[in-house]
């Protein structure tokens, strides 16, 4: 998921930059002193997953983890996202530092959308109803990025049917492993800690 | 009771840090013999032939991607693609220093440069020429000559047969080198390095 550097045009290198740097300010903004600790185990969380190479299916594939960051992070997944990603470019070569903000937006902008988006159900009070949608959260955050690389890649003349056929078959086994995994954390962190997933807003009004 | 409160809630946070941790002992562990999301490509020349072989560092073999060949100063030689082993071979182009670059599918490339000194097909078979030369002289009969030059057409070709192994298995060795513990956790200790700053100056802002 990583796009390497080289490939793509300075347009998108650009653009992409632009909106990392809003995505990471508005996250900034967003980000209570108290939190700064989560913040930074969810990123180092993000750092490690990379790692983890998934043997499943026809192309390599590692876990992104951007829909757990999402879903327990908010805004702020922008600048965990970020900072991961600058560390395995710089010690892992993996990505780039031109490429940072492209692939900054390709991960976290899909876990600020699926955070916005499924929240509400996470949170609701039956158990499977919030295990669902937690499971959407993990799998459909995986999706959305797969989506913008190929988006992304078509500025290098390759069509986005092809591109991003490919990306989404590769990552089938990641958005169940995923799913399952977002799922078993939020049902781990709801009896432990259920604080933890209360971000933002509601935090304030109390 | 007070105390009670108190100790549970120590209870819970220990508790919390202790899965934290061992869900990151965890990525750790299980990512030492997978490595991850990188395309590399190693070249060895042999005689008059450069051979090329791409794959993901998971070990998966880069199948129909693009191999493209440039000398130094970015002018591109030729071009083709990897077979189903992630193998590709062309002709020597002539004695100059070659980047060879791969462009594997989802935004992945891999370059190596192969230096001309390294492509010692030509010259090695022009100093064998040679010593062939001296030989048959002292032999000074002609029957004997075409006995000389067919033992030195053996003996190059089993000897390049053996030393292919080697020459490739140098070639990865140059190219390969995933991510150690010390960049898993010195990355780790950046980012916890950044949370202790933030922590810092947000609190001596307050």
């Amino acid at each position: 998921m990583h796009i390497s550097e080289g490939v793509l045009s300075a347009p998108v290198l650009i653009s992409g930059a632009a909106m990392a740097a809003a995505g990471v300010g508005i996250g900034m903004k967003k980000l209570d002193y108290d939190r700064i600790p989560q913040v930074a185990v969810l990123s180092s969380a993000f750092f490690v997953a990379s790692l983890v190479h998934v043997p499943i299916g026809p192309s390599s594939v590692h876990l992104i983890l951007n829909g757990l960051l999402g879903l327990l992070l908010g805004w702020t997944a922008f600048p965990a996202i970020l900072i991961a990603l600058f560390l395995q470019a710089v010690l892992f070569q993996f990505g780039g530092i031109t490429t940072l903000g492209v692939n900054t937006v390709t991960m976290a902008f899909p876990a600020v959308f699926c955070f916005l988006v499924f929240r509400a159900g996470v949170m609701s009070e039956r158990s499977s109803v919030s295990l669902f949608f937690s499971f959407l959260c993990g799998a459909a955050s995986v999706l959305l990025a797969g989506i913008l690389v190929a988006i992304a890649l078509m500025s290098t003349g390759k069509s986005f049917s092809a591109a991003g056929k490919l990306i989404v078959v590769a990552h089938l086994p990641v958005m169940a492993i995923e799913g399952v995994i977002t799922m078993l954390c939020v049902r781990f962190l709801k009896k432990v800690k259920p604080e933890v997933l209360e971000v933002g807003h509601a935090k304030k009004s109390a | 009771m007070r105390r009670k409160v108190l100790e549970r809630g120590v209870f819970t946070r220990s508790r919390l840090f202790l899965i934290m941790g061992l869900v990151l002992f965890f990525l750790l562990s299980s990512s030492f013999p997978a490595e991850a999301h990188r395309v590399y490509i190693y070249a060895w020349a042999e005689g008059n032939t450069v051979y090329t072989e791409s794959y993901f560092s998971g070990g998966v073999k880069v199948k129909n991607g693009l191999v493209q060949v440039f000398d130094l100063d970015g002018k591109k030689i030729l071009e083709g693609h990897t077979n189903s082993k992630g193998e590709f071979s062309f002709q020597v182009p002539g004695k100059t220093d070659l980047r060879i670059v791969v462009n594997a599918s989802m935004g992945h490339r891999g370059e190596y440069v192969l230096k001309a000194d390294e492509l010692g097909g030509v010259a090695a078979s022009e100093t064998g020429k040679e010593q062939a030369e001296t030989v048959t002289k002292t032999g000074s009969q002609e029957s004997q000559q075409g006995g000389v030059d067919q033992l030195r057409k053996v003996i190059e070709e089993t000897l390049d047969s053996r030393l292919r192994p080697i020459a490739r298995s140098m070639a990865k060795l140059q190219e390969e080198k995933g991510p150690g513990l010390t960049e898993i956790v010195g990355g780790i200790g950046y980012i916890f390095g950044i949370m202790g700053l933030l922590l810092y100056f947000r609190s001596r802002k307050k």
